[in-house]
Protein backbone atom coordinates (compact mmCIF):
# COMPACT_ATOMS: atom_id res chain seq x y z
CA UNK A 1 0.00 0.00 0.00
CA UNK A 2 2.90 2.21 0.63
CA UNK A 3 4.52 1.69 -2.23
CA UNK A 4 1.08 2.75 -3.99
CA UNK A 5 0.18 5.83 -2.62
CA UNK A 6 4.35 7.13 -2.36
CA UNK A 7 4.03 7.00 -6.35
CA UNK A 8 0.55 8.39 -6.75
CA UNK A 9 1.73 11.51 -4.01
CA UNK A 10 4.53 12.01 -5.66
CA UNK A 11 8.37 13.05 -4.04
CA UNK A 12 6.51 13.54 -0.83
CA UNK A 13 9.05 15.15 1.79
CA UNK A 14 11.48 16.83 -0.42
CA UNK A 15 9.35 18.84 -3.36
CA UNK A 16 5.58 18.75 -4.23
CA UNK A 17 3.83 20.48 -7.25
CA UNK A 18 2.03 23.72 -6.12
CA UNK A 19 -1.41 22.37 -6.71
CA UNK A 20 -2.27 18.85 -6.16
CA UNK A 21 -3.99 15.66 -3.96
CA UNK A 22 -0.89 15.16 -2.78
CA UNK A 23 -0.65 17.53 -0.32
CA UNK A 24 -3.31 15.67 1.56
CA UNK A 25 -2.51 13.23 3.97
CA UNK A 26 -0.87 10.02 2.70
CA UNK A 27 -3.45 7.24 2.36
CA UNK A 28 -1.60 4.89 5.49
CA UNK A 29 -1.25 8.01 7.24
CA UNK A 30 -4.51 9.14 7.46
CA UNK A 31 -5.66 5.56 7.39
CA UNK A 32 -2.99 4.79 11.31
CA UNK A 33 -4.74 7.62 12.53
CA UNK A 34 -8.79 6.44 11.61
CA UNK A 35 -7.91 3.08 13.21
CA UNK A 36 -5.18 1.06 11.29
CA UNK A 37 -5.35 -1.47 8.44
CA UNK A 38 -7.95 -3.32 10.50
CA UNK A 39 -10.89 -0.80 9.76
CA UNK A 40 -10.38 -1.36 6.10
CA UNK A 41 -9.50 -5.12 5.56
CA UNK A 42 -11.70 -7.41 3.59
CA UNK A 43 -14.31 -4.20 3.33
CA UNK A 44 -16.33 -3.39 0.59
CA UNK A 45 -15.34 -0.06 0.51
CA UNK A 46 -16.66 3.61 -0.76
CA UNK A 47 -14.74 6.78 -1.24
CA UNK A 48 -16.89 9.76 -1.56
CA UNK A 49 -15.45 12.07 -3.50
CA UNK A 50 -12.74 10.33 -4.72
CA UNK A 51 -11.07 13.09 -7.07
CA UNK A 52 -8.06 11.73 -8.67
CA UNK A 53 -8.43 8.09 -6.63
CA UNK A 54 -5.33 9.11 -3.96
CA UNK A 55 -7.17 7.18 -1.11
CA UNK A 56 -9.13 4.81 -3.33
CA UNK A 57 -6.33 3.20 -4.87
CA UNK A 58 -3.98 3.60 -1.08
CA UNK A 59 -6.84 1.40 0.75
CA UNK A 60 -7.45 -1.34 -2.44
CA UNK A 61 -4.86 -3.55 -1.27
CA UNK A 62 -6.30 -4.37 1.70
CA UNK A 63 -9.68 -3.71 0.81
CA UNK A 64 -11.64 -6.54 -0.64
CA UNK A 65 -13.64 -4.46 -3.28
CA UNK A 66 -13.02 -0.34 -3.39
CA UNK A 67 -15.92 2.20 -5.48
CA UNK A 68 -14.82 5.66 -5.71
CA UNK A 69 -17.67 8.37 -7.06
CA UNK A 70 -16.60 12.14 -7.73
CA UNK A 71 -18.86 14.33 -9.57
CA UNK A 72 -15.77 15.74 -11.73
CA UNK A 73 -15.65 13.96 -14.96
CA UNK A 74 -11.98 14.64 -15.26
CA UNK A 75 -11.49 13.73 -11.95
CA UNK A 76 -12.67 10.23 -13.06
CA UNK A 77 -10.75 10.05 -15.54
CA UNK A 78 -7.78 10.98 -13.36
CA UNK A 79 -8.60 8.08 -11.52
CA UNK A 80 -9.06 5.07 -14.21
CA UNK A 81 -5.67 6.50 -15.02
CA UNK A 82 -3.93 5.97 -11.95
CA UNK A 83 -5.24 3.10 -11.09
CA UNK A 84 -4.46 1.42 -14.61
CA UNK A 85 -0.60 2.98 -14.06
CA UNK A 86 -0.70 1.31 -9.79
CA UNK A 87 -1.85 -1.99 -11.80
CA UNK A 88 -4.98 -2.01 -9.04
CA UNK A 89 -7.90 -4.48 -10.17
CA UNK A 90 -10.75 -4.08 -7.12
CA UNK A 91 -11.42 -0.34 -7.81
CA UNK A 92 -14.28 0.55 -9.81
CA UNK A 93 -14.74 4.67 -10.30
CA UNK A 94 -18.28 6.22 -11.49
CA UNK A 95 -19.03 10.16 -12.05
CA UNK A 96 -21.95 10.63 -9.50
CA UNK A 97 -23.44 13.03 -7.13
CA UNK A 98 -23.38 11.92 -3.14
CA UNK A 99 -27.22 12.65 -3.17
CA UNK A 100 -28.12 10.15 -5.48
CA UNK A 101 -25.62 7.23 -4.91
CA UNK A 102 -26.01 4.64 -8.17
CA UNK A 103 -25.41 1.74 -5.42
CA UNK A 104 -27.99 -0.97 -4.00
CA UNK A 105 -28.82 -1.07 0.18
CA UNK A 106 -26.20 -1.74 2.46
CA UNK A 107 -23.60 -2.66 -0.48
CA UNK A 108 -20.58 -1.17 2.04
CA UNK A 109 -18.98 -1.53 5.05
CA UNK A 110 -17.10 1.73 5.03
CA UNK A 111 -17.99 5.18 3.65
CA UNK A 112 -15.26 7.41 3.01
CA UNK A 113 -15.56 11.13 3.02
CA UNK A 114 -12.07 12.51 2.82
CA UNK A 115 -11.48 16.14 2.64
CA UNK A 116 -15.13 15.79 0.96
CA UNK A 117 -18.10 17.05 3.75
CA UNK B 1 -25.09 17.60 3.40
CA UNK B 2 -28.06 15.88 5.09
CA UNK B 3 -29.07 14.62 1.98
CA UNK B 4 -25.78 12.83 1.13
CA UNK B 5 -26.07 11.80 4.77
CA UNK B 6 -28.90 10.01 4.51
CA UNK B 7 -27.96 8.38 1.01
CA UNK B 8 -24.74 7.11 2.81
CA UNK B 9 -26.99 5.95 5.75
CA UNK B 10 -28.44 3.47 3.31
CA UNK B 11 -25.90 2.24 1.41
CA UNK B 12 -23.59 1.11 4.55
CA UNK B 13 -24.26 -2.38 5.92
CA UNK B 14 -25.56 -2.92 8.98
CA UNK B 15 -22.32 -2.75 11.34
CA UNK B 16 -20.55 -0.72 9.00
CA UNK B 17 -18.56 2.57 9.62
CA UNK B 18 -18.80 6.07 8.25
CA UNK B 19 -15.12 7.78 8.18
CA UNK B 20 -15.57 12.03 7.72
CA UNK B 21 -11.99 13.29 7.32
CA UNK B 22 -11.26 17.15 6.67
CA UNK B 23 -9.03 20.20 8.00
CA UNK B 24 -9.94 21.34 11.12
CA UNK B 25 -10.30 25.16 10.39
CA UNK B 26 -11.25 25.81 13.90
CA UNK B 27 -7.59 25.46 14.61
CA UNK B 28 -5.09 27.40 13.09
CA UNK B 29 -2.19 26.24 10.31
CA UNK B 30 1.31 26.78 10.82
CA UNK B 31 3.83 27.79 8.20
CA UNK B 32 7.40 26.62 9.58
CA UNK B 33 11.02 26.54 8.64
CA UNK B 34 12.68 23.12 9.31
CA UNK B 35 16.21 23.92 10.83
CA UNK B 36 18.61 21.49 12.56
CA UNK B 37 17.05 21.70 15.73
CA UNK B 38 13.53 21.15 15.01
CA UNK B 39 10.94 24.01 13.38
CA UNK B 40 11.03 27.32 13.44
CA UNK B 41 7.22 29.20 12.94
CA UNK B 42 7.07 32.31 11.18
CA UNK B 43 3.43 32.46 10.22
CA UNK B 44 -0.33 31.60 11.26
CA UNK B 45 -2.58 30.74 8.71
CA UNK B 46 -5.96 31.60 9.33
CA UNK B 47 -9.01 30.00 7.12
CA UNK B 48 -11.25 32.44 5.38
CA UNK B 49 -14.64 33.06 6.09
CA UNK B 50 -16.39 31.32 3.16
CA UNK B 51 -14.57 28.12 4.17
CA UNK B 52 -15.22 28.87 7.70
CA UNK B 53 -19.08 28.86 7.44
CA UNK B 54 -18.67 25.42 4.64
CA UNK B 55 -16.53 23.69 7.62
CA UNK B 56 -19.57 25.16 10.25
CA UNK B 57 -22.49 23.63 8.18
CA UNK B 58 -20.84 19.94 7.58
CA UNK B 59 -20.33 20.21 11.42
CA UNK B 60 -24.21 21.11 11.47
CA UNK B 61 -25.06 18.16 9.15
CA UNK B 62 -23.16 15.55 11.21
CA UNK B 63 -24.64 17.03 14.39
CA UNK B 64 -28.12 16.70 12.89
CA UNK B 65 -27.62 13.21 11.48
CA UNK B 66 -26.67 12.42 14.73
CA UNK B 67 -29.46 13.83 16.69
CA UNK B 68 -31.99 12.11 14.66
CA UNK B 69 -30.29 9.07 15.32
CA UNK B 70 -29.26 7.94 11.45
CA UNK B 71 -25.54 7.73 12.83
CA UNK B 72 -23.90 7.83 16.15
CA UNK B 73 -20.40 8.45 16.79
CA UNK B 74 -17.74 5.79 17.41
CA UNK B 75 -14.91 7.54 17.76
CA UNK B 76 -13.95 11.32 17.38
CA UNK B 77 -9.86 12.55 17.03
CA UNK B 78 -7.40 14.94 15.34
CA UNK B 79 -3.63 14.60 13.80
CA UNK B 80 -1.09 16.78 12.71
CA UNK B 81 0.02 17.62 9.00
CA UNK B 82 2.77 18.39 7.76
CA UNK B 83 2.89 19.91 3.73
CA UNK B 84 6.39 20.04 3.07
CA UNK B 85 8.23 22.86 0.19
CA UNK B 86 11.25 22.10 -1.02
CA UNK B 87 12.13 26.06 -0.73
CA UNK B 88 10.65 29.02 0.48
CA UNK B 89 9.19 30.14 -3.28
CA UNK B 90 7.20 26.66 -3.80
CA UNK B 91 5.69 27.47 -0.43
CA UNK B 92 4.56 30.93 -1.43
CA UNK B 93 2.84 29.77 -4.91
CA UNK B 94 1.20 27.03 -2.59
CA UNK B 95 -0.33 29.84 -0.90
CA UNK B 96 -0.90 32.02 -3.70
CA UNK B 97 -2.57 29.24 -5.19
CA UNK B 98 -4.32 28.12 -2.02
CA UNK B 99 -7.74 30.41 -1.25
CA UNK B 100 -8.92 28.53 2.39
CA UNK B 101 -6.01 30.06 4.03
CA UNK B 102 -5.86 33.79 4.45
CA UNK B 103 -3.42 36.21 6.54
CA UNK B 104 -0.61 34.91 4.58
CA UNK B 105 2.84 34.51 6.10
CA UNK B 106 5.97 36.76 5.45
CA UNK B 107 8.93 35.42 6.73
CA UNK B 108 10.89 38.65 8.21
CA UNK B 109 13.88 38.50 8.30
CA UNK B 110 16.57 40.71 6.72
CA UNK B 111 17.15 39.57 2.46
CA UNK B 112 20.98 38.29 2.95
CA UNK B 113 19.21 35.91 5.50
CA UNK B 114 16.24 34.86 3.63
CA UNK B 115 18.60 33.96 0.94
CA UNK B 116 21.14 32.33 3.29
CA UNK B 117 17.93 30.02 3.74
CA UNK B 118 15.49 29.85 0.59
CA UNK B 119 16.27 26.43 0.28
CA UNK B 120 15.53 24.94 3.61
CA UNK B 121 12.59 22.89 3.58
CA UNK B 122 9.70 24.36 4.58
CA UNK B 123 6.21 23.52 5.98
CA UNK B 124 2.73 24.29 6.79
CA UNK B 125 1.61 22.40 9.58
CA UNK B 126 -2.24 22.05 9.91
CA UNK B 127 -4.86 19.98 11.96
CA UNK B 128 -6.87 17.49 10.29
CA UNK B 129 -9.72 15.92 11.90
CA UNK B 130 -11.18 13.06 11.43
CA UNK B 131 -15.00 11.09 13.23
CA UNK B 132 -16.23 7.52 13.00
CA UNK B 133 -19.37 6.89 12.81
CA UNK B 134 -21.52 4.11 12.93
CA UNK B 135 -25.33 3.41 11.27
CA UNK B 136 -28.52 3.31 12.75
CA UNK B 137 -31.18 0.80 12.18
CA UNK B 138 -34.37 2.71 13.01
CA UNK B 139 -33.85 6.93 13.06
CA UNK B 140 -35.58 8.03 15.91
CA UNK B 141 -36.58 11.50 14.35
CA UNK B 142 -36.13 12.91 11.06
CA UNK B 143 -35.41 16.94 11.67
CA UNK B 144 -38.03 18.64 8.97
CA UNK B 145 -35.58 20.41 6.13
CA UNK B 146 -35.46 23.97 6.15
CA UNK B 147 -37.20 25.92 3.26
CA UNK B 148 -33.92 27.49 0.94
Amino acid sequence: MRAVATNLAGDVGRNVPAVSSALRPLPHVELREWGGPALVRGKRVLDLGCGDGRLALGVALLATRVDGIDPDPDAIAASKRNARKAGVRNVRFATGAAQHLPYPDASFDLVILSWTL
Amino acid sequence: MVDALGEIHRVLAPGGILVDARPDSRVPAYAERRTPRGSQRFGVLKTNRLELANDRMSDRAIARVVRDGLFKWRRRGRFWHRMPFSSLAELRKYLSEHLRFVHRPEWVVDAPTRRRHANDQFVIRRAVRYELLEPLRRPRYITPTRPG
